[in-house]
């Protein structure tokens, strides 16, 4: 029966592909023991797997089985005497069980109480809420510190320079972070010097509002006519016009960055003078 | 060993032969003289149901019969365990998506495994001290130091490592594929409602463990996935707040989530799977798998290879292929090589950060929704809630109720055993296409920096091209599709999904179609037949039918 041409074809392929599994799954080990894991072993062990299953699917195909073997499907619908049987069950059932009706309900309210007794150990996963979310690490007069610690000059010369800045005490604590920027004054905003931009530097936190994402490009585009300056999130693409209060500009965002108010200490180094007054980043639904 | 074969070969022809006769019941079926089975072994029809071993096999019993006899003589499964072996499952190459994702799960569960034995699932503080240069000295979770330590530290590690995550990709891709075939071939109808539901799960699942698996390395990257993550639960109106307490141990991002994930990673979601695979499976061998038109299918029966050895052979070979392609992705090509994005940093985030290709429609959802945000009284449903959890859900809730909304169009609440070829549903063809442009578009949103980086424009416009496509594409793409399905439905060729029979060339270099008997039991193609299949002209082929249909 295996007398084709095909067959034999199918036949030598199995052999070449049971060959070649072998040698893979030898290579394999030779090249764990030479420590040569980044080729020989992945590619050895893959000639192997490869190779068996090829000489599997070339002996089938060699064996030339019957691909066309008829069965018949058993009928899947409820016959009329199977539903007689479920009526008799339902009835017995009624009869039985349904006469005691408060021990029913008693089972029920049982059952039900057990899975009440169970929420409470679910509530251990994590403590409730107390207000942590509406309260950074800045407070009135915090300095502000790079992530090396060093306090940022207000004399320095920081133009369009993006820095990330932690208040003093709290470097590295995620829900203050902070993108501090100097431009040159005039073209700030009245809103933002109001806020608290003190010669040319205004600070935002770093949290994106969207989505939460470190706001961590700086860019300015400088093709005629305007310049724009642009804070960008990397993740979802919002941006921000840091010149104007860090209102969103483009992408999802819908939410300004919130601006730290700026001034400066007795030893000229930037601090906060005021602290965030409520969640940064991105909010719950009762937060707005 | 052609003698084995031979022998191998005999069981197919009993099989056929034993099969029982499938008329009376059902009054359409082919007539008697058109079925398969082989007369010439009719001999074997009287033997009992539980010799599952060939008459000449059974006066000299070996350790194998005596020791399947013995176990299947405790259970009383003889002729059970028949009738599975001689089960018929149609083929077809469209048939083969599923099985590659049960393949990749069974890839993901041994590699998976190996990588726990050296993964550590913790966010305690340390120093990294091994091998890679460049993070010597740096503070970094344990949970990203581990998985450092299998990726360059451990013989062998980064192989396996790089083969889960590979297998991961293939997972998802090859659950995709499988669920567009039954849905554009409408095997999700009745009666494989729960089926499809049951696929759906398990898709749903196949993200879950893949979005899990993704943040374990506690790299930048996942860390940034998580903290998105964080921002989307914690938009959910009334509970939102309260359900990152308790999934983070505390206000974002805390110390326990890596170590929260890891076993529902390794434990609670693979042990849904397996459930659900079991039940998916289960459902395919009780109701038997659906088969194309052709010649001698109908709705009553199953025409195709029998389990063993045609079907089971060429499924474990697939196993072991699917596997070695695997391997040679995850020696050849690096993915997630998570040295080099260093350890997670609340403060940093890097652009161009892409999920795994299986998020990026959620992903594009967050980045192209406009934003949107709306606020009622003090309350406020923020842009999160649209993008990444009405929009995801309206899809996966569509997925989840395909069946019952089709029979609310069709009133077809017949059984389906034959498949449709896309083009014979148009409205359904054209709705899954639409589906499918917009979960594209979707796809392309999660990398619009990467797009207006390649294509030097500027990302706000790919942005509004984008949402513009996300209208547009859906309807266009229903309408040219269900076009296409209405110039292609005209066209003849039902029996192109069939294998058709042998072309052969004669001696005067003529090619002619030489019709397979043994794929036309009813005579469908008996015209053909007697112009093309001049006796004699193709060995092979004689020899094959007249052992199929004498």
């Amino acid at each position: 029966m295996s007398g084709g041409p095909e067959n034999v074809r199918a036949a030598r392929a199995a052999t070449i592909a049971f060959a070649a599994a072998t040698v893979g799954g030898i290579a394999a080990a030779v090249g764990y023991a030479t420590d040569n894991t980044g080729d020989l072993l992945g590619l050895g062990l893959a000639v192997a797997l490869t190779g068996i299953g090829f000489g599997f699917v070339a002996w089938a195909k060699y064996l030339d089985l019957n691909e066309y073997v008829q069965q018949a499907r058993e009928p899947l619908a409820v016959t009329a005497a199977d539903r007689e049987v479920f009526a008799e069950e339902r009835a017995l059932t009624d009869e039985t069980l349904g006469r005691r009706r408060l021990l029913l309900a008693l089972s029920g309210a049982a059952l039900l109480s057990l899975v009440a007794g169970f929420v409470g150990p679910i509530g251990s996963l994590g403590p409730k809420p107390r207000g942590e979310r509406d309260r950074t690490a800045w407070r009135q007069g915090s300095r502000l510190v790079t992530s090396e610690g060093v306090p940022v000059d207000a004399a320095s010369d920081g133009f369009d320079q993006l820095v990330t800045v932690f208040p003093e005490g709290a470097v590295g604590r995620d829900d203050s972070q902070v993108v501090l920027l100097r431009v040159r004054p005039d073209l700030l905003s009245e809103r933002t010097v109001e806020q608290g931009a003190v010669e040319g530097w205004v600070a935002y936190s770093k949290i994106c509002t969207h989505a939460g994402c470190s706001v961590g490009l700086f860019g300015i585009d400088d093709r005629p006519p305007d310049v724009i300056r642009q804070l960008v999130c990397p993740c979802h693409q919002s941006v921000f016009d840091p010149v104007d209060a860090a209102k969103p500009v483009g992408g999802p965002a819908t939410r300004s960055l919130p601006q730290l108010p700026l001034g400066i200490d007795a030893d000229g180094n930037l601090v906060a003078t005021d602290a965030f007054d409520g969640p940064v980043g991105p909010l719950a639904w009762d937060e707005a | 060993m052609t003698e084995s074969f031979s022998g191998a070969n005999d069981s197919v022809g009993r099989a056929s032969a034993s099969e029982p006769p499938d008329d009376g019941v059902w009054g359409r079926e082919p007539p008697e003289e058109n079925r398969v089975p082989d007369p010439s072994k009719d001999e074997i029809e009287g033997t009992s149901a539980t010799s599952a071993e060939a008459p000449a096999t059974r006066q000299r019993r070996g350790p194998m019969e005596r020791y399947v006899e013995s176990v299947l003589g405790r259970m009383g499964g003889g002729s059970g365990a028949g009738k599975a072996l001689r089960k018929v499952f149609p083929s077809h190459f469209s048939f083969l998506w599923g099985e590659v994702a049960l393949y990749c799960f069974v890839v993901l569960l041994a590699t998976g495994t190996y990588l726990t034995l050296f993964y550590e699932g913790s966010q305690s503080e340390v120093v990294y001290d091994g091998s890679y240069e460049p993070l010597r000295g740096t503070e970094m979770s344990a949970a990203y130091a581990s998985t450092l330590s299998i990726s360059l530290d451990v013989k062998g590690g980064l192989l396996i490592r790089q083969m889960h995550h590979w297998a991961a990709l293939v997972f998802v891709g090859a659950i995709a594929l499988h669920m567009a075939r039954v849905f554009f071939t409408g095997a999700f109808r009745k009666p494989r409602e729960i089926n499809w539901v049951v696929g759906v799960l398990l898709l749903i699942l196949s993200l879950a463990a893949g979005f899990t698996g993704y943040s374990l390395p506690d790299d930048l990257l996942s860390g940034t996935g998580l903290r998105i993550t964080h921002a989307i639960i914690l938009a959910i109106p009334f509970v939102g707040e309260r359900t990152t307490y308790l999934l983070f141990g505390g206000e974002w991002p805390g110390t326990d989530i890596i170590g929260r994930l890891y076993p529902v990673h390794i434990l609670l979601i693979p042990a849904l799977i397996v459930a659900l695979l079991g039940l998916h499976l289960g459902l395919v061998w009780r109701q038997k798998h659906t088969q194309f038109k052709g010649p001698g299918r109908t709705e009553r029966n199953v025409v195709g290879e029998q389990v063993w050895p045609s079907f089971a052979m060429k499924s474990i070979g697939l196993m072991f292929m699917t596997a070695g392609v695997i391997t040679a992705m995850g020696a050849l090509f690096h993915v997630n090589a998570v040295w080099l994005y260093g350890p997670y940093d609340t403060a940093a985030a890097t652009s161009y950060s892409q999920p795994d290709w299986y998020i990026g429609f959620l992903e594009g959802s967050v980045r192209i929704l406009p934003p949107w945000e709306t606020r009622i009284g003090g309350f406020m449903i923020n842009h999160l809630v649209f993008s990444a959890i009405l929009i995801p859900g309206a899809i996966f809730g569509a997925l989840l109720v395909v069946p019952w909304i089709e029979r609310r169009f069709t009133k077809d609440d017949a059984e389906h055993h034959l498949l449709d070829r896309p083009r014979d549903a148009p409205i359904r063809t054209a709705t899954g296409a639409a589906a499918i442009a917009f979960v594209s578009v979707l796809f392309l949103g999660g990398s619009q920096d990467v797009i207006a980086g390649t294509l030097n424009i500027s990302i706000g416009h790919v942005t509004t091209l984008l949402q513009v496509g996300a209208l547009v594409a859906p309807p266009v793409t229903w309408y040219v599709t269900y076009r296409l399905c209405r110039v292609l439905a005209d066209r003849p060729g039902a029996e192109r999904t069939e294998r058709g029979g042998a072309v052969r060339r004669d001696s005067s270099g003529g090619y002619h179609s030489v019709a397979d008997p043994s794929t036309d039991p009813d005579g469908a193609n008996g015209d053909a037949e007697s112009e093309t299949g001049t006796p004699g002209r193709d060995v092979a082929h004689a020899s094959r039918s007249s052992e199929t249909t004498t």
